[in-house]
């Protein structure tokens, strides 16, 4: 498919911006998840969950660009 | 689950214990009541002294490298394992003396080394009262420049040079602080003579402290291969002894009787009844007990959906009245992961991946055996998508290239569907525990507000935007309200959620068009190599192709894993999970 080049630089910004939005997020989570991990195992469940919440952000980015594209 | 309590003699107090460890069956609950509970055997003291000695040998001593058939002869194990801890304490003690001799040579053979080629002896860079040395990088040109006086003399070695100079002029100390680079401090040494011989004496002195150290190794190891066998067999027999003479602890005692609680399955009851009889001739009564408390969870799934427990588990034990999610990751999650990862290649080499798991790794195979799962729907969607390796095998009616559109719009479907049995199942978890109503309320609720809003939208661009708005308004209204009622503000605030839990499961898209482009992509790099017509090329691009598809491997693992998996634990389970039971851990089990 043909996209202008606003449009296109348009659907970078969507999917960039949310990706360093999302990689910021995990980090800080991570982190924190190991130090919490560090002093209890059972805890992995947990720290899993959180740390995957931001990665919907993404996902957001992701359907932003594909509409702005006009893919859907 | 049935809470029951066994009260007995003091006298039939240990063969009780002892059968109850055999029949694993009962979760032994601590007594809470008026009664003093018990105290551990006599023997418990002497076991765990026993068992810290063995358990600190074990952690000391390196892996046994073969397994001897002969069994090491020992008379009082105590006395031998105290023995073994000294001797392989001793051991240590003189490998860190040998390493820290080594480590100090080393650092004179550093400093030695860079005075190579001058040829002066050990003693004469001490200096003397009049002779003062400067051992260093120096930039000579400067040095001799800024120099009148001739009464010093410089040997230059390969990488450091030694000034000389009488201590008595001045002008020696500013101009060499001007002009040097670098100072080393004259380290100190045993040897004596030239420095080239130094060197070599140094050498030898470390070939010799190495085989020392390989000698401490080698007894070490010994020590390892003889004993390890033993030491494990005997840790896990005093385990189980402490479990033993401990769980008096945790029951009622009085003079003469005693009284345990706890928790059993209330199909095995009659058993542990019949058999505590037997082994205390009658003396022993079983009785029921009332209780509000919650009872201990225990997984009740056929063979099939059990690997699947340990991923239930690792978010949180499902309560006793709760429905137990592991047979929707059965179902759902091979799927997501297929439907993501789709290609024959990779279904296979993630299996192979799996099964390495299951035989290296064997406290998590459970968790392997139900990946293969996964492996086996990413070989049935790589057929189905007409995939190997990201080559087309043949010409499926759904090569996924020429339907992202409708692949979309699936993922989304996925989710809307994903979405609402988590809602069902909420609802029959609040039916279960807190009646009908509030089953509608805190979950079909939602149900309706989806209804409304897609009806509506249907309505709104079908018929008109006044019936639009009036059945939006109509349905959309009465479910908020009852959101509401069903789960006060906390509800309403979620709202949101609901739409961007369903649009979190484009990432099955997303990934999906990521694996199939990693995978075209590993094989466009190796396609120029792989065409040249030569040998070496053909060589090469075969390489690159294995080399790219064996990491590809790994990372659609972890993709398909981790993506698959948190549509369940984020998406899914929210809307009915709740969890913090706790586990069913009968006495005697292996993991209890």
């Amino acid at each position: 498919m043909a996209v202008d080049g606003l449009v296109a630089i348009g659907a970078a910004i969507a999917i960039s911006v949310t990706a360093l939005a999302t990689a910021w997020a995990q980090a800080k989570i991570g982190s924190a998840g190991i130090g919490a991990l560090a002093e209890d195992d059972g805890l992995f469940g947990k720290v899993f969950l959180l740390a995957v919440i931001p990665e919907t952000m993404v996902i957001f980015g992701l359907v932003v660009a594909l509409v702005v594209t006009g893919f859907i | 689950m049935t809470k029951i309590s066994v009260t007995g003699t003091k006298k039939d107090l240990k063969n009780v214990i002892d059968k109850l460890h055999q029949l694993e069956v009962l979760d032994i609950r601590h007594y809470e009541g008026e009664l003093s509970t018990g105290s551990p055997f006599k023997s418990s003291e002497a076991v765990s002294e026993l068992l810290v000695d063995i358990r600190s040998l074990k952690s000391k001593l390196p892996e046994p490298n073969q397994k001897t058939g002969e069994k090491p002869e020992y008379q009082d194990l105590g006395d031998t394992v105290k023995k073994l801890n000294k001797r392989v304490e001793e051991l240590e003690e003189e490998k860190s003396e040998i390493k820290k001799d080594i480590s100090s040579i080393k650092d004179q053979k550093k400093f030695f080394s860079k005075l190579k080629g001058t040829g002066l002896k050990i003693e004469e860079l001490e200096g003397t009262e009049t002779l003062s040395v400067f051992i260093g990088e120096i930039d000579e040109q400067k040095f001799q420049q800024n120099t009148s006086s001739d009464a010093y003399q410089i040997c230059n070695g390969e990488k450091a040079s030694v000034i000389f100079y009488k201590n008595d002029v001045e002008e020696f100390e500013n101009n060499i602080r001007e002009a040097r680079n670098k100072e080393y401090n004259l380290i100190e040494t045993e040897f004596e003579g030239e420095v080239e011989e130094v060197i070599s004496s140094i050498e030898s002195l470390r070939k010799q402290l190495k085989q020392q150290l390989k000698s401490k190794d080698q007894q070490l190891q010994e020590i390892s291969d003889k004993w390890s066998g033993l030491l494990k067999t005997k840790e896990s027999e005093l385990d189980e002894e402490i479990q033993k003479a401990e769980a008096p602890i945790k029951f009622a005692s009085t003079e003469n009787s005693f009284i345990a609680e706890g928790w059993v399955p209330s199909e095995k009851m009659p058993k542990l009844e019949e058999e505590l009889a037997k082994v205390t001739k009658g003396k022993i009564h079983v009785q029921e007990e009332d209780t509000e408390e919650e009872p201990p969870v225990k997984h009740n799934n056929n063979k099939l959906v059990k690997p699947f427990e340990d991923f239930t588990d690792l978010i949180a034990v499902p309560r006793y009245n709760e429905i137990d999610p592991s047979f929707m990751l059965l179902l759902t999650f091979p799927l997501f992961f297929g439907l993501m990862i789709g290609d024959v290649g990779y279904g296979l080499t993630s299996a192979l991946v799996f099964l390495a798991g299951i035989k290296y790794v064997p406290e998590a195979s459970d968790m392997f055996k139900a990946l293969l799962w996964t492996s086996a729907a990413t070989v049935i969607f790589g057929l189905i998508y007409g995939e190997m390796f990201g080559f087309q095998i043949y010409e499926s009616p759904f090569y996924r290239a020429d339907y992202w559109t409708e692949i979309f719009y699936i993922a989304l479907g996925i989710g809307v569907a994903h979405i609402n049995i988590g809602l069902l199942f909420g609802a029959y978890n609040e039916y279960v525990n807190h009646g009908l109503m509030e089953a509608i309320y805190a979950k079909i609720s939602w149900i309706i507000l989806e209804i409304a809003a897609v009806a509506g939208y249907l309505i709104y661009t079908s018929i008109g935007s006044t019936p639009g708005t009036a059945v939006i308004m109509g349905l959309g209204i009465p479910a908020i309200a009852m959101i509401y009622k069903g789960e006060g503000m906390e509800g309403i605030v979620e709202i949101p959620s609901l739409l961007s839990n369903i649009i979190s499961y484009l990432r099955l898209f997303g990934v999906c068009m990521a694996a199939y482009t990693l995978a075209g992509t590993a094989n466009a790099i190796a396609a120029p190599a792989l065409t040249s017509g030569t040998i070496l090329g053909i060589t090469a691009g075969i390489l690159i192709l294995i080399g790219a598809h064996t990491m590809l491997t790994f990372i659609k693992i972890m993709e398909g894993a981790i993506q698959g998996i948190r549509l369940h634990y984020v998406e899914m389970f929210g809307w009915f999970y709740e969890g913090g039971g706790k586990k069913y851990a009968p006495f005697g089990a292996k993991n209890s």
